[in-house]
């Protein structure tokens, strides 16, 4: 293991490595098959820097707005003792009226240090999680931290962690609304994958106190704003699917060896910074670099990952830039440039080609019989 | 004078019109090309203008000036003055939005939030300065454990500790105690007083069984039902949280609350 941490340590340069926040776990999950994204995610490397540097920078970035928006809502939520939260809680889920205590973990004694707050957060969960009657329902903004690749990820969960018949239940806040019970499928699956990363840092931390990981619930409470108006609501979200989804990815991180072993010893992604902290690293050599690791870009990657307007430039005029469903309906044509070659009857199909073949020879001959009838 | 201006701003309109005449004359006879015209134009144009500002500074002061747009007036008290009435109405340790909602539901004047900021800073750079110097301080509440400054919550330097010491409990006891209060002072209002009694509902709406309830007197009942259950515990909590805090906090700590650092550095001396 060390040893692999010492391999992705040369391969991420003389930088310290990039935090991973449950956004960016989350993000691990979508197009596993992605060995590129796959080792600079493990290697901590700053993508944004290095598809900066390689000429494709990506606008990456929560809007300020957004993050305005969603603190408002959460403070909301949140204040008073979390007056409003105890009430959903109560209504949806049942939550005894004792069940009140509510633990500001945010800063402890005036340290914000995540350590400090981490071993805190360690000790109240470990004597909540002893059926201890006085030991705390609400715990607002704890730290929790996950394992990524020999590095800890410090989490904190925007929200509280509380006990409701003995069972961890974590809380996440969001400000997208919920308008006649529906939420924007994309975002409310995006919650899911972050609450999936909570709930499985929570585990591990349990799991290390001696309880079982059934201890907190896969189900998660979801808080949004109701209909049109600022009043929040709660909906308990099964993350079970998207828990054993990140499981099989996080595993496979630690599993980097044999992708290792394949490639040359000195790589290297360092941009070899100057005192002025301006990259000195030749862009060609560093294209180079990446290039030798195969990426799998689909257009979904656009929304998840800043290397993405490098990958599409280098896989232009393949099938795969295309998407997913054109990639399958073109199964086993690689290029655009063969497509278009068989579908014209410029290119002789090759062996397992000719149904392929066929069915873009009819397609063509359908959009030029439809072209010569409209002129 | 009325009647002076009248005519003085029909004389303005009377210029205005001919100012505009002399510019289409002087753009016909630029195009046409007659040149001593023009320049005969031009000058009547300059002219005219001279008088149109003239007439127009006349205008002004003649004019009766008007008032200045009524802009709510400096609050008679100071912001701490706001604070301490605010928190003494509550009697619980609250956050700076609770303290302005509280203040502008039940205290005339304007309670401006950007300044509250700094008045916990201010307040304790005062007690350094001159130890008791004032008759009370705005102090942050404690947290139970840590003795430590809690993040958000001011009180008032006069209550007692027991009050100023925040347990876990204590974020509902004096939600609780606090839509008591409000609930007595809103009885004693007119049944016009609505912001107060927004203010209540807001509240009650987080009460089990209060839920959407206007009426003050069964707001507190309820408030009171569920304050019962917890308030026992709460006071232990906070009772032996006060009595270490009475022990090891002197002086500026006590009211400020100790700092995490400040126990390291003396446990390592």
């Amino acid at each position: 293991m060390d040893a692999l941490v010492d391999r992705l340590d040369r391969i991420r340069g003389t930088v310290a490595p990039r935090n991973h926040n449950a956004r960016t776990i989350a993000a691990l999950t979508s197009n596993p098959g992605c060995g590129r994204r796959g080792l600079m995610d493990a290697a901590g490397v700053n993508k944004g820097a290095v598809a900066g540097h390689l000429g494709f920078p990506a606008g990456f970035g929560q809007s300020r707005f957004a993050i305005a928006r969603g603190n408002a809502f959460e403070a909301q939520v949140k204040a008073d003792g979390a007056a409003e939260l105890l009430q959903l809680l109560r209504e949806r889920l049942g939550l005894a009226i004792p069940e009140v205590a509510y633990d500001d973990l945010s800063n402890v004694g005036g340290n914000a240090s995540r350590e400090v707050r981490y071993a805190r957060t360690k000790s109240l969960l470990a004597r909540a999680a002893g059926e201890r009657d006085d030991a705390g329902t609400l715990f607002d903004h704890p730290m929790l931290r996950l394992d990524i690749a020999g590095y800890y990820a410090y989490l904190e969960p925007d929200l509280i962690a509380f006990r409701v018949g003995g069972r961890f239940h974590v809380v996440e806040i969001k400000s997208f609304a919920v308008i006649d019970g529906q939420a924007d499928a994309g975002k409310a699956a995006a919650a899911a994958r972050q609450s999936a990363v909570y709930v499985m840092a929570m585990r591990e931390l349990l799991g290390e106190l001696g309880h079982p990981p059934e201890t907190v619930s896969h189900d998660v409470v979801l808080v949004c704003p109701e209909n049109f108006a600022n009043r929040p609501t709660a909906t308990l979200v099964d993350v079970r699917k998207q828990l054993s989804v990140l499981q099989r990815q996080l595993s496979r991180l630690t599993r980097l060896d044999e992708i290792i072993d394949a490639l040359p010893s000195g790589l290297s992604f360092d941009l070899a910074y100057d005192t002025d902290h301006l990259p000195t690293r030749p862009a060609d050599e560093l294209r180079k670099a990446v290039s030798t690791i195969d990426a799998r870009y689909s257009p979904d990657c656009l929304g998840t990952c800043e290397m993405a307007f490098f990958c599409r430039d280098e896989s232009a005029g393949s099938t795969a830039a295309m998407g997913r469903t054109v990639r399958d309906d073109l199964g086993g044509v690689e290029s655009i440039g063969t497509v278009l070659g068989l579908a014209r009857g410029t290119l002789t199909p090759g062996a397992g080609q000719e149904e392929i073949a066929g069915l873009l020879r009819f397609a063509h001959r359908l959009r030029t019989e439809c072209l010569e009838g409209t002129a | 004078m009325p009647f002076v201006s009248e005519s003085n701003s029909a004389a303005i309109e009377a210029l205005e019109r001919r100012i505009d005449r002399l510019r289409g004359e002087l753009r016909r006879a630029a195009t046409a090309g007659d040149r001593t015209h023009a320049r005969a134009l031009r000058a009547e144009l300059r002219r005219a203008e001279h008088a149109w500002d003239d007439a127009l500074a006349d205008l002004e002061d003649r004019s009766t000036p008007v008032p200045a747009p009524d802009r709510k007036a400096p609050p008679m008290l100071s912001i701490r003055e706001q604070v301490h009435h605010a928190l003494t109405l509550l009697g619980v340790p609250a956050a700076p939005k609770l303290i302005i909602a509280v203040h502008d539901a039940f205290f005339p004047g304007e309670l401006v939030a950007a300044r509250l900021t700094s008045l916990r800073r201010d307040e304790e750079r005062s007690f350094k300065v001159a130890p008791f110097g004032r008759p009370y301080y705005l102090c942050p509440a404690l947290t139970a454990d840590l003795l430590s400054p809690a993040r958000g919550l001011l009180a008032i330097s006069t209550w007692p500790l027991e009050v100023r010491v925040v347990g876990p409990l204590s974020a509902r006891v004096d939600f609780l105690t606090g839509a008591i209060r409000i609930a007595q002072r809103v009885a004693q209002l007119p049944p016009d007083a609505h912001d107060a009694r927004r203010l209540l509902w807001r509240f009650a709406a987080s009460i089990p069984g209060a839920t959407g309830e206007v009426d003050p007197g069964t707001v507190a009942d309820q408030a009171q039902a569920e304050l019962d259950v917890h308030l026992d515990a709460d006071a232990a909590d906070r009772a032996a949280a006060a009595g270490r805090a009475r022990d090891r906090l002197d002086g500026a700590e006590a009211l400020f609350g100790a700092r995490l650092h400040k126990l390291r550095s003396r446990t390592a001396n």
